[in-house]
């Protein structure tokens, strides 16, 4: 139990470094494009800026939203395998896919169609959050599997 | 000793501070000359007991000699009430008095792709309280899908040119930066929707020839000085970053590449704050006061500030007055903080200030010295 929540814990905290960090390196590449003077300093230390700003300041924590999402997506998937043979690393996959599209399609709806996570305006970067969220799921399923199959 | 020391330097320190905040409260009267308005948002003085109020949610309102009619103006086109939008700012031509166009902004659902909106601004001939003739002006392009940012101020400046503010759309930010767009632009075009010969890129291949400056996230105030050489135009910041600019036409105002402030999600917009060929503002706010709307009084009621620029603020809810010294911002004083949101705030003919209170029961306070 206290294995799976430490997966669990553990499996948030990437995802959430894999969409903040995909919000940064996006708007670093825009900016680039620009004429910017964009170099590696200025990339990791953006990187670190929005880890601590966007779980710190901002007006949801990411980490938060990531960790409800998944924490929704999980339990619905656990009890869905109940019924549904199909292997947990693939369900969780799917649960935590599922939880990203979620916090992308949601959060417009509840905010006048603004896409709060700036990485997320673009069909391109919505499917890299998605990704996000199913290799996040993933990783979770596995370390389940080892102990749970 | 020394405890008792620190309290009487804190008491005294606590008492000035009231005895100072009161002591503005004290140089004016405030007279509500309006209540019960929806989201008023834009102001104008039709004569000198005669206002035109625009409410976000599509009413065209007239108040004639202090009292608010009860029917709205008729005519005025329905209007896309949702988010940020809806019925907007109003000015009128600079012949009003004998030609009777009066412009307004406002949001509209596209008629075939019902999900999206645009900006548009129309005129039209205000008579017997009803608006008719009524021309397209301006729309901005490309549609959006957010319901948010629009700028949407009007105002005519000295050679009888509109100026349009259009805001960034919230998610279409970084279309700010390019010329084949109206996202975050100030436009100019003659009072009839022409494209004035002198605009900046009239001749530059793939830019709209309406644009006259670019760069802006979301601006909703802008003014002119007395003599008309200075435009000041402010923008609305995201977390911090609110600005004041001195507007000139071909400018770039650096927005979304240079900004003091962070996205509401935390992250960095841009971890960038200059560049060259990139305008600073005259002045900025962290935290955001979010600026609504900016009037440069010139009147002799209150002869101590004059050539003053007051912003209204929505947060905290108060107004600005920035002292300026050409074109620099030299101080800044905080006056009528206690009347909460403020959307809007103008010069009256005789010069008095006229303050909109933001909200479903919007006010409309006149400001005037102490009798």
């Amino acid at each position: 139990m206290l294995k799976n929540i430490l997966m669990f814990l553990v499996t948030v905290f990437i995802t959430t470094f894999l969409l903040v960090s995909q919000t940064t390196v996006s708007n670093l590449i825009w900016l680039s494009g620009l004429g910017m003077p964009v170099d590696l300093f200025i990339i990791f230390s953006s990187i670190f800026h929005d880890i601590v700003s966007m779980n710190g300041k901002g007006a949801i924590p990411a980490v938060g939203l990531v960790a409800l999402g998944m924490a929704v997506a999980f339990v619905v998937a656990r009890i869905a395998l109940i019924w549904i043979p199909i292997k947990r690393r693939y369900a969780y996959a799917l649960a935590g896919g599922t939880a990203l599209l979620a916090i992308v399609l949601l959060m417009p709806l509840a905010f006048y169609n603004l896409d709060l996570i700036a990485g997320a305006r673009s069909t391109l970067g919505k499917l890299y959050l998605i990704t996000a969220g199913v290799l996040g799921g993933y990783f979770f399923g596995v370390n389940l599997t080892t102990k749970e199959d | 000793m020394n405890f008792m020391k620190k309290y009487l330097i804190l008491f005294g320190l606590t008492f000035s501070a009231i005895i100072f905040s009161q002591h503005h409260e004290a140089e004016y009267d405030l007279e509500t000359i309006a209540e019960g308005l929806d989201h008023p948002w834009g102001t104008v003085f039709l004569s000198e007991d005669e206002i035109l109020v625009t409410e976000l949610s599509g009413a065209l309102r007239v108040i004639k000699s202090g009292k608010l009619l009860s029917q709205p103006v008729s005519g005025v086109p329905n209007v896309l009430f949702a988010g940020q939008g809806g019925l907007s700012d109003v000015a009128l031509h600079p012949n009003f008095k004998k030609n009777k166009l009066v412009y307004l902004s406002f949001s509209e659902s596209d008629d075939e792709q019902k999900s999206l909106n645009t900006l548009r601004v129309i005129r039209g001939r205000l008579e017997n309280n009803s608006l008719s003739n009524i021309e397209t002006i301006f729309k901005a392009t490309p549609l959006r899908k957010t319901a948010a940012h629009y700028g949407a101020r009007l105002l005519f400046i000295s050679d009888g040119t509109l100026l349009i503010t259009s805001g960034d759309g919230f998610n279409y930010r970084e279309r700010a930066q390019y010329l084949d767009n109206h996202f975050g632009k100030i436009l100019r075009v003659n009072d009839d929707g022409s494209i004035p010969d002198d605009n900046p890129y009239v001749t530059t291949e793939g830019a709209l020839p309406e644009i006259w400056s670019y760069g802006h996230r979301n601006l909703q105030g802008i003014s002119m000085n007395s003599d008309g050489s200075l435009i000041f135009a402010h923008e609305h910041g995201p977390m911090g970053g609110d600005e004041l600019n001195i507007i000139e036409p071909k400018n770039n105002y650096g927005w979304p590449a240079i900004t003091y402030g962070i996205d509401y999600s935390g992250a960095l917009i841009s971890p960038f704050k200059e560049k060259l060929g990139m305008e600073q503002p005259q002045k900025y706010w962290v935290p955001s006061i979010a600026p609504s709307g900016m009037t440069f009084y010139d009147g002799d009621l209150f002869p101590h500030w004059k050539a003053s620029l007051f912003i209204s603020a929505l947060v905290p809810g108060d107004v600005r007055r920035l002292t300026l010294d050409g074109k620099n911002v030299v101080s800044e004083e905080i006056l009528f903080n206690k009347l909460g949101r403020i959307r809007n705030i103008i010069s009256a003919p005789d010069g008095s200030l006229i303050i909109a209170t933001d909200g479903k029961n919007g006010k409309l306070i006149r400001v005037t010295p102490k009798k």
